[in-house]
């Protein structure tokens, strides 16, 4: 896994392993990788990863097992919420750099269609 | 019981010169530490230091063993491969880490030297500059105790060689020891330290926690090390 240096990287194992869990790559109930594979996998150290499950866990996204490792969650309401919450970010994020050109809500909406019909022409 | 590696007042002379003075360090066990600083800023001597090897004034404890006979049961360093012959094969020094060190676990060398495609054969006068930091690492990690010590292990290697060791790292580390690697260039290793201790004007000048770094001032551990070498920077 590659990781921007400048951004927290257990934040960036969680976001990773939250897109994973959106995708449907991991399953819910599926049991995950080990600390150390998961470690092994992305490239990062134990803390870092274990920092990065128990946010994930205190989050209710993944279940610690005592002795049995750790899974993703079967409450399908809880993955609902997390893909609202990511696609929430995503917009806010790209909403208030076009708001921050002065772009108006209508403006905004009509660039946001305009270029899905282009981005559809091109493929 | 105080679990850990701690420095208290630490200081080094060589001759005249002051090489390192008031270092004081605390590590909790598991961490990954980057021991980071110029050339000569005294990242080396600290690792003797801490080993028992350099003598120096001040506490050094590694799980609370102060003596140096004692400490350095509790500590894995193998210092340039210094004090074998040139003509030396591999598996003898190999052979000398086994009869020399009872903690020394050699189903994990084997597990190691398979990974790393090390030539037990070779002699090492003939090893390249990664193959003798694979070696290095092999051997250091091979021996099952509480604090390794990496002195510029990716200095003048090509990058598969690095993602191997970096990946052996995160791999055979045991889940309560602490490793402390040393380095110049800090951006190959970044993203598996919990923290980075930089060594500046002979003493600790910075010891901080690598994802405090990027959430407090919103920059990368590369860029944050430069500028503690930069005028006026605002890190303070």
């Amino acid at each position: 896994m590659h990781f921007d240096d400048k951004i927290p990287i257990y934040y960036q194992i969680k976001t990773h392993i939250y897109h994973e869990i959106i995708m449907g790559t991991l399953q819910p109930g599926e049991k995950l990788p080990s600390v150390r594979q998961l470690a092994l996998d992305v490239t990062a150290n134990v803390n870092t990863v274990q920092r990065a499950l128990s946010e994930m866990i205190a989050a209710g996204i993944i279940d610690s097992k005592r002795g049995k490792g750790n899974f993703v969650t079967m409450d399908e309401t809880k993955i609902t919420d997390l893909k609202t919450q990511l696609i929430t970010e995503q917009v806010a994020r790209a909403y208030q750099q076009l708001h921050a050109l002065n772009l108006s809500d209508e403006e905004i909406l009509n660039s946001l269609k305009h270029y899905m019909t282009q981005r559809g022409n091109v493929e | 019981m105080t679990a850990g590696l701690t420095l208290q007042g630490v200081q080094y002379r060589h001759g005249m010169k002051t090489i390192l003075h008031d270092v004081d360090l605390t590590i909790t066990p598991g961490k990954i530490i980057g021991l980071l600083g110029e050339n000569g800023a005294g990242k080396t001597t600290l690792m003797r230091l801490i080993t028992g090897s350099a003598k120096g004034k001040g506490t050094i404890a590694i799980n609370d063993a102060t003596v140096v006979g004692e400490r350095k049961q509790h500590v894995s360093f193998t210092e340039q491969l210094r004090g074998f012959a040139r003509e030396t094969r591999v598996d003898q020094v190999v052979n000398f880490y086994r009869d020399v060190y009872g903690d020394f676990d050699f189903q994990r060398y084997q597990d190691m030297e398979t990974f790393l495609q090390i030539d037990g054969s070779l002699k090492l006068t003939s090893l390249s500059k990664g193959m003798k930091e694979k070696l290095i690492i092999a051997l250091t990690l091979s021996r099952r105790t509480d604090l390794y010590l990496l002195d510029e292990p990716f200095s003048g290697i090509d990058s598969m060689s690095r993602k191997r060791i970096i990946n052996s790292i995160l791999q055979w580390k045991p889940d309560d020891a602490i490793m402390v690697i040393s380095d110049h260039y800090v951006s190959e290793v970044a993203a598996i330290l919990d923290e980075i201790v930089v060594v500046k004007d002979q003493t600790i000048f910075t010891h901080e926690a690598t994802d405090t770094i990027r959430e407090k001032y919103d920059v990368g551990i590369e860029a944050y090390y430069e500028s503690l070498y930069e005028k006026g920077n605002d890190y303070d």
